[in-house]
């Protein structure tokens, strides 16, 4: 028995042979975490900087991509360049990005219940005569008027997009309820499944390469988060590269099944693998 | 005679959305017929007990309305989840932190509400707000096993100016951010209908339930024993009673034009035979077929 447990688990999933098969192809494509894998709050990881100058110099394409329901791309951006990093706002995907070309995908006009710091991202996007509902971190659009508004639009048949559907957040005076509890809701009223956009989102990894004609298995993940970076890009067919900074807590590469295709210390060591082992 | 109208001896009635539209000046608007209809169930001799999940007022308060709008109608014929709920806190000694309606309030003045262990949520409406609904999560984040007590856990309901998000909503909310169940006091919980059919003193199978909600009515009465008539009025969407789980069909379900009640008390002498001869005559105007109707009761 104990022989045939051994053998079932030594046995290479069909995702990991699937993942060794791409690992034989040429790496187009790399798509960089931001918060946690290039900077740690207002710090950036040692030697991000200088690495990713390196990374530029190979014949690959650089996305920046991250889970925000509050900061633009704009401010993401501002943030970066002054901790040193030279990036283009073009290059940046966030959950927030996913959001907007879903709702240019449908053709609808949301109503927007996300925070103003978000706006910029959705300009040009029409919201008069809502058809649709998107919902961010909005505490302050979470109201009994406001609820039962985006209630009777989804009930008449718009999209419910949810940024994310975390339960609650950290704030300094204590925990704070985030969007997922006020998607529940919605979802359970209208018996309706809300669309989720960002990490872990299979969708948001390959919208993440959409324009950048690289197929999934032609690229690679770096981030923090085992879950939401490494398995979900591993799970949209990419590679993933798991580092120990930012929220990484040890063991945690041991939490996904297949694993991470390679954990390493921290961003500028991801980079030394790719420009070995994968170009 | 239809199979399944036999000896029936009691009635309950959902209330809002049934009877009368809440909302508006006035608090509402009675559903054209329906407070005749509750005036001939009563002169017909079958018992009656009103069974609501209303938490926006206390009963006092919401029997005074009622009879403003023409019922006939005295608090100790309604059967409602604030009571019920004041009696659970104090068998199991529990202290609630209250997220309710401020005319709910009242209901619960006996109940010690100092240092908190479980949390109370009711049909709050303008109370709920991102900064209440907060307050009573790091309530039940901060205990160690949360208790979270629901006075019912309707998805939505209608008032004159539209559909409102109910009690139910906002119960999924703190379930998924605290990762826990609540305890549901108020239809469709079992224990609520049985507490209703005790006061009329009539047993399940004897009474018929009429509602416009095919979860908390239809669902719950079923699942007690009993059977259900829904409504198209109030909340009533054609086609929803497909969308969510319910052991089986509503028994009968009535045109919006004549109310339910209405529907039963026009055809009823004063017995139970005419009651019965009357749900058979409504079987062949219903939207279901007669023989859909037998076999949802064998």
């Amino acid at each position: 028995m104990e022989q045939l447990l051994r053998e079932a688990v030594d046995a290479p999933s069909l995702e990991v042979f699937k993942a060794r098969m791409a690992a034989r192809r040429a790496l187009k494509a790399v798509l960089v975490d931001l918060s946690g894998t290039l900077h740690v709050e207002d710090s950036a990881v040692p030697g991000a900087q200088e690495a990713l100058k390196r990374l530029r110099g190979a014949p690959v394409t650089i996305r920046f991509v991250t889970n925000t329901t509050k900061e633009c791309k704009k401010d993401l951006l501002e943030r970066l360049t002054k901790l040193g990093f030279d990036i283009a706002e073009h290059e940046i995907f966030t959950s927030l990005t996913a959001a907007r070309n879903l709702l240019e995908q449908k053709q609808v006009r949301p109503l927007l219940l996300v925070d103003e710091k978000a706006l910029p991202d959705f300009t040009g996007i029409a919201t008069d005569d809502p058809n649709a509902v998107v919902i961010g971190l909005a505490p302050e659009h979470f109201h009994y008027e406001m609820m039962n508004k985006a209630f009777r639009l989804i009930l008449d048949g718009a999209p419910l997009i949810a940024i994310h559907k975390a339960r609650y957040f950290k704030k300094k005076n204590g925990l704070a309820l985030g969007p997922g509890p006020f998607v529940a809701g919605l979802e359970y009223a209208t018996d309706i499944k809300a669309t989720v956009v960002g990490k872990p989102e299979k969708t948001f990894f390959l919208e993440a390469l959409r324009g950048t004609s690289c197929a999934p298995e032609e690229a690679v993940m770096i981030g923090d988060d085992c879950r939401d970076d490494v398995g979900g890009a591993q799970n949209a067919g990419m590679r993933g590269i798991l580092v120990r900074t930012g929220k990484y807590r040890p063991a945690d590469e041991n939490k996904i099944n297949p694993a991470p295709y390679l954990t390493c210390e921290s961003f500028p060591e991801a980079v030394e693998h790719i420009l070995e082992h994968l170009l | 005679m239809a199979a399944w109208a036999r000896a029936v001896r009691g009635l309950l009635l959902d209330i809002s959305g049934v009877l009368y539209d809440s909302g508006g000046e006035g608090g509402g608007v009675p559903i054209a017929g329906s407070a005749e209809a509750v005036r001939r169930i009563k002169a017909s001799g079958l018992k009656l007990q009103f069974c609501t999940n209303e938490t926006q007022a206390t009963r006092e308060k919401f029997v005074k309305k009622l009879q403003g709008l023409g019922f006939d109608i005295s608090v100790a014929e309604v059967t409602a989840p604030a009571p019920a709920a004041c009696r659970l806190l104090k068998e199991r000694g529990l202290r609630p932190h209250l997220l309710v309606h401020d005319d709910l309030v009242p209901e619960f003045a006996d109940i010690d509400k100092t240092n908190p262990n479980c949390v109370v949520i009711g049909d709050a409406a303008e109370n709920f707000s991102y900064a209440n609904l907060n307050e009573a999560f790091r309530v039940l984040i901060g205990l160690e096993k949360p208790v979270l007590i629901s006075l019912g856990k309707g998805r939505y309901y209608k008032e004159t100016d539209g559909l409102k998000l109910d009690v139910g909503a906002y119960m999924k909310a703190l379930e998924y951010a605290c990762d826990v169940e609540a305890e549901v006091v108020g239809k469709p919980a079992k224990a609520f209908f049985e507490s209703a059919l005790a006061e009329m003193g009539v047993p399940p199978e004897q009474a018929i339930m009429i509602g416009d909600d095919i979860v908390s009515d239809v669902g719950g009465a079923q699942q007690c024993g009993m059977r259900a008539v829904q409504v198209r009025t109030g909340k009533y969407r054609s086609g929803c009673s497909g969308a969510v789980q319910v052991p089986k069909e509503p028994n009968l379900s009535w045109d919006a034009d004549s109310s339910a009640a209405g529907c039963i008390a026009a055809h009823t002498g004063s017995s139970e035979v005419a009651l019965q001869g009357a749900v058979l005559e409504q079987a062949h105007v219903c939207a279901r077929s007669k023989s859909r109707v037998s076999a949802a009761w064998g």
